[in-house]
């Protein structure tokens, strides 16, 4: 059988077409890193003039932002770190499959909300809630960790028929309601006890004795809105590192011997170390960029002060109020783009930092998949 | 203790971490939900016409409101509870704290009625009459002639006087050109309840904001962000694909592209508010002063092109969401095995060929994942938009009849700004309170409906890839 | 071409030589490295017209990389260097006139796993052809029905034609990627392993097709199944560490070598 025939070639069209497009893609694509690069040149240069300013003054207005900066961090930090990574922990080597699958995407839509939202409900829901409750808010925070052992004890100690009701791999959900009536068993105990033992209002003690203020809006607000807020980009990170961790180490090491938490300690968090690492450092750099959960829990009074009850005024905020008022040109412009060209490089670094990691240890992990 | 005393310690730790870890998930899970109940139950309750209370205090004095919240004493025992009593031009405030040991008695008369009122906000007392045409009508006549007029469109509504009465005796003569709704809850069925709820939602989302944002709408805030939202992708999509196809498919694949992407992926951990900086600086202060002083020289000092505006903040938010385009697609089209590209470059397709037919095609869905995602990203930022053109109250939408239609230069409002500006900057807080959640609830809700959207199209096209190969 | 026994030889292996009207392509001194490592080395052999020619060899011998070098497929990657020329009929296939879409269109290539687009039968088939010419429908049609009867295709899909490619069973994706690849009707088709992804039936049926398909053109097979190299094909080279051990008549190459190392490999002493 012969093949039939074709004619009308097309041939120098195409290799033209096809010449003109690559050269096209090639300048828009290289056009669009050159924009991005912009950011950079654009910052720096605009911040060269300050060179040719007195040094001090500069350095004597950065620093009270810089401090909140980096205290609205820490405190978001200590309230999301135990709790991304104990749940991410958690999820990767005890959750059921069935309800992680549902679990992560849930967690991971929490980044998802608008920090306007978060910071709303902080500054004029939280804050002032806390102002009254102060006593509880506290005892809350270290209720709870107790309550979730106590649950632990309690079902080590219930008979087998519960432990098998109740099992470990889908206690994420369960312990929901638990928490809520422990929750509400704090809220009901504390005022008691802060009447029982210190006589009445917390905060006036504070007042008093430590000569501690109080603001409305201070760095416990602004730590668990932002902590709220990094929480998922923590989770989510450190997850995917520990369950990368192949479970035959784990078994492995139980095998010989090494209890779970040793297990833990020894072969699993070494492994995801890095993957946990960089998560932590996005969460960081995170909350070191965060605006408007700072903006409006945080009072942006520019005190250097290291009191959790009072409020801080960062960096990002700083930009946020004074920059559209700010004359272009002038002194403070010139201040506040210095402090986003420090937001820009720190955030940059610690970013590139957590990926180079990252991806050595996917590496690594490659070349142990290709060994094994 | 004791139980544990072998090993102690190691025993204990070993039983009680993994609880600890369970706890934090919950603890994560209890805080997402109680804040998307908190807007949920706020947000749109405040449609629900709220019974009014009539209550009787020890002084005598007769306090008509919608009871609030309660909260406990500052200084003593007992608690107080917060009535929003309205009328505020009798009165000269509209909220009252009242203790609840002060009460005598409580009552819902089914005669107490809630007007919508412009300007004084809110009027709640009773209907003694109405007066229209000399005319004067009483008691259900009044209340029945007051409906029916309401429901005419605000233009057909006849001349009247209404003749209120509040709780404590004082009276007050209102036209009714001035009100916008008259409810009488405590005499409303559930499902008239059911019907006005719905339309003051439907009024909610359809309405511009009154009464300094205490009432109304948010109309023009949904336009604004929605149209901002659309300019963006518009500009972020070609750009986005065309540096993910360079990237992925031309650059020489060594060190230096490494390193680029790495830089691309990095620029999304980069606070919103540098991209804001950078909008203001370049794109407001640089190319917008430029065109000011070539096109708009006439009227200036006073800046067309030169301050915040749509087309600023479209650029800024492109720019801030380029990196989740890029990357996004970038993962796409890594995921296209190279089988298909050897297959089309082994028929003796050129590389664009290879690309437009085989290629792209394939990589769409990652493609609009991207987008959806830079979407839901840009409709929640706010930072970056204060620098580059957002407004409490835009005077104008960005659209109108008006040549060129589209006003790129003006500014617009936006939820999320509308959201913050309401709740720090506004007269009456305590007022706008409901409002806020309800807008609130409405960004939340539209940026995890976007989010999901994307999610759901990754797993869609995930999966159904999978089931064909 | 006696045999000859003497080890000393082994490394300047006899060439068959076809003159050159005969020869479809011919291979002289070709060296390939990829990121710097040798891959094929001082390579010279040619290909006769209208027969199948199989190279044999252990993995990583270089008999895939070489393929792709006849398809310059290595153009996509640039950490590939070479040396040496490779000539289809005649005209060097690396010289800077050369069209690479136009050889790519002469010299067809199939992979080891099925690679259908993800479109139509019809699409699939007709993608080559719609890069190269603007045809009328009708005379499309027949193209691709002729092309789908070649790769004995045609009875099986011709009623859904217009259904996903990625519904068909993996040896009618094989056998679609062949239909796919004579609808440009090249004079050479190369194929890397083409059934060593399929099932027995389906690889019978596969190396059925290429023994009928060499009355339209040459085929050069890369296969390690040695069964299939002796089914097959007309001419064996077998390829070792990048070089060429032997090359023959398939006939001679199997059932007398001339190496000491073909024999180990036939007989499965080496792998």
């Amino acid at each position: 059988m012969t093949p039939p025939r074709a004619a009308v070639s097309r041939q120098p069209l195409r290799q033209l077409k096809n010449r003109i497009a690559t050269g096209l893609i090639t300048a828009g694509g290289i056009g669009v890193l050159l924009a991005i690069l912009a950011i950079g040149v654009f910052l720096v240069w605009e911040t060269l003039p300050l060179l040719a300013w007195d040094q001090t003054f500069a350095f004597s207005k950065l620093s009270p932002l810089a401090w909140g900066t980096l205290k609205a961090a820490l405190a978001a930090m200590l309230f999301a770190l135990p709790i991304a990574l104990g749940a991410a922990m958690y999820s990767a080597l005890f959750m059921s499959a069935r309800l992680r699958s549902r679990v992560k995407p849930t967690l991971e839509m929490m980044e998802a909300i608008p920090g306007v939202v978060v910071g709303f409900i902080a500054g004029l829901v939280l804050a002032p809630w806390v102002e009254r409750h102060l006593a509880s808010t506290l005892a809350l925070l270290i209720w709870l960790p107790i309550s979730a052992g106590l649950a632990g004890v309690l079902w080590h100690m219930a008979a087998s028929r519960w432990r098998q009701w109740l099992p470990l791999s889908w206690a994420g959900l369960w312990l929901l309601p638990w928490l809520v009536c422990m929750v509400l068993l704090a809220l009901w105990f504390a005022p008691l006890l802060e009447n029982f033992l210190l006589g009445g209002d917390l905060r006036r003690l504070l007042e008093q004795h430590w000569g501690m203020d109080y603001a409305t809006r201070n760095a416990l607000i602004v730590g668990i809105a932002m902590g709220f807020a990094v929480i998922p980009s923590i989770y989510a990170l450190a997850e995917d590192a520990l369950a990368d961790v192949p479970t035959s180490l784990m078994e492995g090491a139980q095998a010989l011997g090494a209890s779970r938490w040793q297990a833990l300690w020894k072969v699993a968090l070494p492994a995801a170390g890095p993957g946990i690492f960089s998560a932590v450092m996005i969460g960081a750099g995170r909350a070191v960029g965060e605006t408007m959960i700072v903006l409006m829990a945080s009072g942006n009074m520019a005190l250097l002060s290291v009191s959790p009850f009072e409020g801080m005024r960062s960096m990002a905020a700083a930009i946020a109020i004074e920059l559209p008022e700010a004359s272009p040109g002038g002194l403070t412009y010139h201040h506040l783009i210095l402090a986003a060209l420090v937001l820009f490089i720190f955030t940059f670094l610690v970013n590139t930092l957590a990926e180079v990691v990252r991806s050595r240890m996917r590496r690594r992990y490659h070349k142990a998949g290709r060994h094994s | 203790m004791n139980r544990f005393s072998s090993t102690p310690r190691r025993r204990l730790l070993d039983a009680l971490w993994p609880w600890l870890c369970a706890a934090s998930v919950a603890l994560s899970l209890l805080m997402l939900a109680a804040l998307l109940a908190l807007l949920v139950v706020r947000g749109l309750g405040h449609f629900w016409p709220a019974t009014l209370e009539e209550i009787t205090l020890r002084s005598g004095a007769i306090v008509a409101g919608q009871p609030t919240r309660e909260a406990p004493l500052p200084q003593a025992e007992g608690f107080e509870r917060l009535y929003f009593t309205a009328n505020r031009d009798i009165d000269g405030v509209s909220w009252r704290w009242v203790n609840l040991d002060d009460i005598v008695s409580r009552s819902t008369p089914s005669d107490l009625i809630r007007l919508e009122r412009n300007p004084w906000g809110d009027f709640i007392g009773r209907l003694a009459g109405v007066e229209t045409g000399g005319q004067l009508l009483r008691e259900d006549q009044a209340w029945r002639y007051l409906t029916q007029a309401l429901a005419l469109p605000q233009a057909e509504r006849p001349d009247a006087e209404l003749l209120l009465v509040t709780t404590d005796g004082q009276t007050l003569r209102q036209s009714l050109s001035g009100v916008s709704q008259a409810l009488a809850p405590n005499a409303m069925s559930w499902w008239q309840k059911m019907h006005t709820w719905s339309r003051n939602v439907w009024q909610f989302l359809s309405q511009g904001p009154r009464a300094a944002n205490t009432g109304g709408g948010v109309w023009p805030a949904i336009f604004g962000t929605v149209l901002m939202v659309i300019l963006m992708s518009v500009i972020v999509t070609p750009f986005g694909v065309l540096a993910a196809i360079y990237l992925n498919e031309i650059a020489h694949q060594n060190r230096l592209t490494r390193l680029v992407r790495i830089g691309v992926r990095n620029l999304a951990g980069v606070p919103s508010i540098v991209y804001g900086v950078f909008g203001l600086g370049v794109f407001v202060y640089g190319i917008g002063g430029t065109l000011d002083s070539w096109f708009f020289s006439d009227t200036l000092p006073s800046p067309t092109f030169g301050t915040g505006g749509l087309l600023w903040a479209s650029l800024t938010l492109a720019l801030l969401t380029l990196p989740v385009v890029i990357v996004a697609t970038e993962e796409g089209l890594a995921r296209i095995p190279d089988a298909q590209r050897e297959g089309a470059v082994a028929l003796g397709a050129t590389r664009l060929e290879m690309l437009v037919r085989i290629v792209l095609p394939m990589a769409i869905p990652a493609m609009l994942t991207g987008v959806i995602l830079a979407v839901a990203r840009a409709a929640g930022e706010v930072a970056p938009l204060m620098l580059v053109g957002v407004a409490k109250l835009a005077p104008q939408m960005p659209v109108d009849g008006e040549f060129p239609y589209l006003h790129l230069e003006r500014k617009f409002m936006h939820l999320g700004y509308h959201l913050f500006d309401t709740a720090f900057h506004g007269e009456d807080v305590q007022a706008a309170m409901p409002l806020v959640y309800a807008t609130a609830l409405l960004l939340v809700l539209i940026v995890l409906v976007l989010n999901l959207t994307a999610i759901f199209l990754r797993h869609y096209f995930r999966r159904q890839r999978g089931s064909e190969c | 071409m006696l045999a000859s026994l003497d080890s000393a030889t082994a490394s300047q292996a006899p060439v068959t030589h076809f003159s050159s009207e005969h020869s479809a392509l011919s291979i002289n001194q070709f060296n390939l490295a990829y990121a710097g490592k040798s891959a094929l080395r001082d390579l010279t052999l040619s290909i006769p017209r209208h027969r199948v020619t199989a190279f044999i060899g252990p993995s990583g011998c270089g008999k895939s990389t070489l393929l792709r070098a006849i398809n310059r497929l290595h153009d996509l990657n640039e950490s590939v260097a070479h040396s040496g020329n490779i000539q289809l009929e005649g005209q060097d296939i690396y010289a800077p006139q050369m069209n690479v879409t136009e050889l790519r269109r002469r010299v067809g290539m199939v992979f080891q796993s099925p690679n259908p687009f993800p479109m139509s039968i019809y699409e699939n088939v007709a993608f080559g052809l719609r890069l190269q010419h603007r045809l009328p429908k009708r005379q499309r049609d027949d193209i691709i029905e002729w092309a789908l009867t070649s790769a004995a295709l045609w009875d099986e899909v011709k009623d859904r034609l217009h259904r996903s490619a990625w519904q068909l069973s993996g040896g009618q994706q094989q056998r679609l990627v062949i239909a796919r690849t004579l609808a440009v009707q090249p004079d050479v088709l190369l194929l890397d392993e083409p059934a060593s992804a399929l099932d027995p039936i389906s690889t019978l049926k596969i190396e059925e097709l290429i023994r009928n398909l060499k009355s339209q053109l040459t085929l050069v097979l890369v296969t390690h199944n040695m069964q299939q190299a002796a089914r097959v094909s007309d001419y064996t080279a077998f390829l070792h560490t990048g070089e060429l051990v032997e090359y023959g008549p398939t006939d001679q190459v199997f059932t007398n070598p001339r190496l000491q190392r073909t024999e180990n490999y036939i007989t499965g002493r080496m792998t």
